[in-house]
């Protein structure tokens, strides 16, 4: 069947935002990964009076009083409604929108707003939660649910900016905001809007959230080490990011400047098991993300690798980009940037690929930290020690998610 | 000791995000921003605190914080007698 016109709609990118342990902007974002500097350090998390003792971990948390940035990037008070995900994610949309000029444009009305998140308000239900079981009282805060509910940050977007087009949430675990992009991509695709603001955000950095991953055996007592020997796990992070997706047409009939053209997307389920990833199902979503943007043979590709430092994934990860690439699996230089913001679970995919685009449009690949020598099942060009030059043409994005979500997506730099 | 004003301006503060040094008596509800949506919250926090009940139209005729701290202090005033 020949495809629609619509379907084929070539999707740019036109601004990008980001808040996360290495800043609360794109550029302070950039510039720490870039010179390789970490968010992770030892945090105390402490439940309270009817709690487990505080306990001391490594995590990468957002500096500074993210109500004051919110409040003086919005020119307005942020009041009691937000829970932290979606103070981040109001921030990173604001900051994309104001970057690709389309803040106060009067062209957002028919706009869409798709963000991912791996869980919710966590934050405001552990506090609700703490009133109700541990001090045992019976009313719980009349706005726990609005601050709650997955889609708060969408809608608090939505209302903020006012889009009135599609607006909803997904959630897939760590590849939250990769299926977030994919379906803006595929809403501008189907005719359907002609802007989409995509991406997500997390904030689950609480003391009962953090033994719950603790719990599964896969978080780091150290620090992130992607593809290292040594490596013991993932270090939580917290933050959000944000694309401005567009159609080719519109963004060129504003006169926007185009910073990437999102070209594959590749989705797919290991149907295979809660924690340990399959070959298969990241094989398949990397190989329908490279043959959609027609880029299986492109010369150099960045590749922001899943690189979660867990011992599994990143093995498995390493075997699927020799399964994909073949002899030529070592032409393409590997980024691992969870090493430096820590593991942002549903806002991973977008912040890693906000790094990426800014990666592949400076000419250089930040360096993987951590690193304590080779683990020779992930033999890759992993980029080491401080940020290398590059020629990459596009960048491979790649999440792979706890139950076997996966979603890679291929930018294409724009000439 | 702390006043039951700067209690209550205390309590607002956290309940609301507002910079407790934008607090006054003298301020409107709409100087400081205060919207529907913040004074469910501090309803609810006051109440918890002080053990009362706050009827849903107390502050319909409400200009200032002041009369708004008024109207909070009669009705915890009410319960302790």
């Amino acid at each position: 069947m020949k495809s629609a016109n619509a379907a084929s709609r070539c999707v740019v990118v036109t601004g990008l935002g980001a808040i996360c342990a290495l800043g609360a902007t794109v550029a302070e974002t950039w510039a720490a990964t870039r010179d390789g500097k970490s968010g992770i350090t030892e945090h105390l998390f402490d439940p309270g009076p009817n709690g487990p003792p505080p306990h001391t971990t490594p995590a990468a948390l957002v500096e500074g009083d993210v109500v004051g940035m919110l409040e003086s990037a919005l020119g307005r008070r942020v009041g009691a409604s937000l829970d932290p995900f979606s103070m981040f994610a109001l921030k990173c949309s604001h900051e994309a929108l104001d970057a690709a000029g389309l803040l106060g444009s009067g062209s957002l009305g028919g706009a869409a707003v798709v963000l991912g998140h791996g869980f919710a308000g966590i934050h405001t239900l552990e506090q609700s939660y703490e009133r109700f079981y541990g001090q045992k009282l019976a009313r719980v805060h009349p706005l726990t649910v609005p601050r709650v509910m997955v889609s708060a940050p969408a809608s608090a977007v939505a209302m903020e900016f006012g889009i009135r087009g599609p607006v909803f949430a997904v959630s897939s675990a760590c590849a939250s905001s990769g299926h977030a992009i994919a379906q803006g991509a595929a809403l501008i695709g189907a005719g359907g809007t002609e802007i989409a603001i995509v991406g997500g955000s997390e904030a689950i950095a609480t003391a009962a959230c953090l033994r719950a991953w603790e719990g599964l055996q896969a978080m780091s007592p150290t620090t992130c080490r992607p593809f290292s020997q040594g490596r013991d796990g993932m270090v939580i992070g917290e933050g959000g990011g944000a694309m401005v997706l567009e159609s080719l047409d519109h963004a060129t009939a504003r006169g926007a400047k185009i910073i990437a053209e999102l070209s594959g997307v590749g989705l797919s389920s290991d149907a295979f098991h809660w924690t340990q990833p399959s070959l298969e199902g990241a094989v398949s979503a990397m190989s329908a993300a490279l043959d959609q943007a027609k880029a299986r043979d492109a010369r150099r590709i960045l590749i922001s690798t899943h690189g979660t430092g867990t011992p599994l994934n990143d093995k498995n990860e390493a075997a699927a980009i020799h399964s994909v690439f073949g002899g030529r699996a070592k032409d393409h230089p590997i980024i691992a940037t969870k090493s430096a913001h820590g593991h942002l679970i549903g806002a991973a995919s977008v912040v890693q690929g906000v790094i990426g685009l800014m990666a592949l449009a400076d000419g250089s690949a930040p360096p993987i930290l951590n690193w304590l020598g080779p683990d020779p099942e992930c033999d890759l060009d992993l980029v080491l020690g401080e940020a290398r030059a590059i020629d990459a043409e596009a960048l491979l994005l790649n999440a792979f998610a706890f139950g076997g979500l996966n979603t890679c997506l291929v930018f294409r730099r724009w000439a | 000791m702390a006043t039951l004003d700067d209690e209550l301006l205390d309590l607002i503060a956290q309940e609301a995000l507002i910079d407790r040094a934008k607090l006054s008596r003298e301020a409107t509800l709409a100087d400081i921003g205060l919207d529907s949506v913040d004074v469910v919250s501090v309803v609810f926090a006051v109440e918890e605190k002080y053990s009362i009940e706050i009827p849903e139209d107390a502050f319909k005729e409400t200009a200032n914080l002041g009369q708004f701290l008024d109207i909070l202090e009669s009705l915890i005033e009410k319960q302790k007698s």
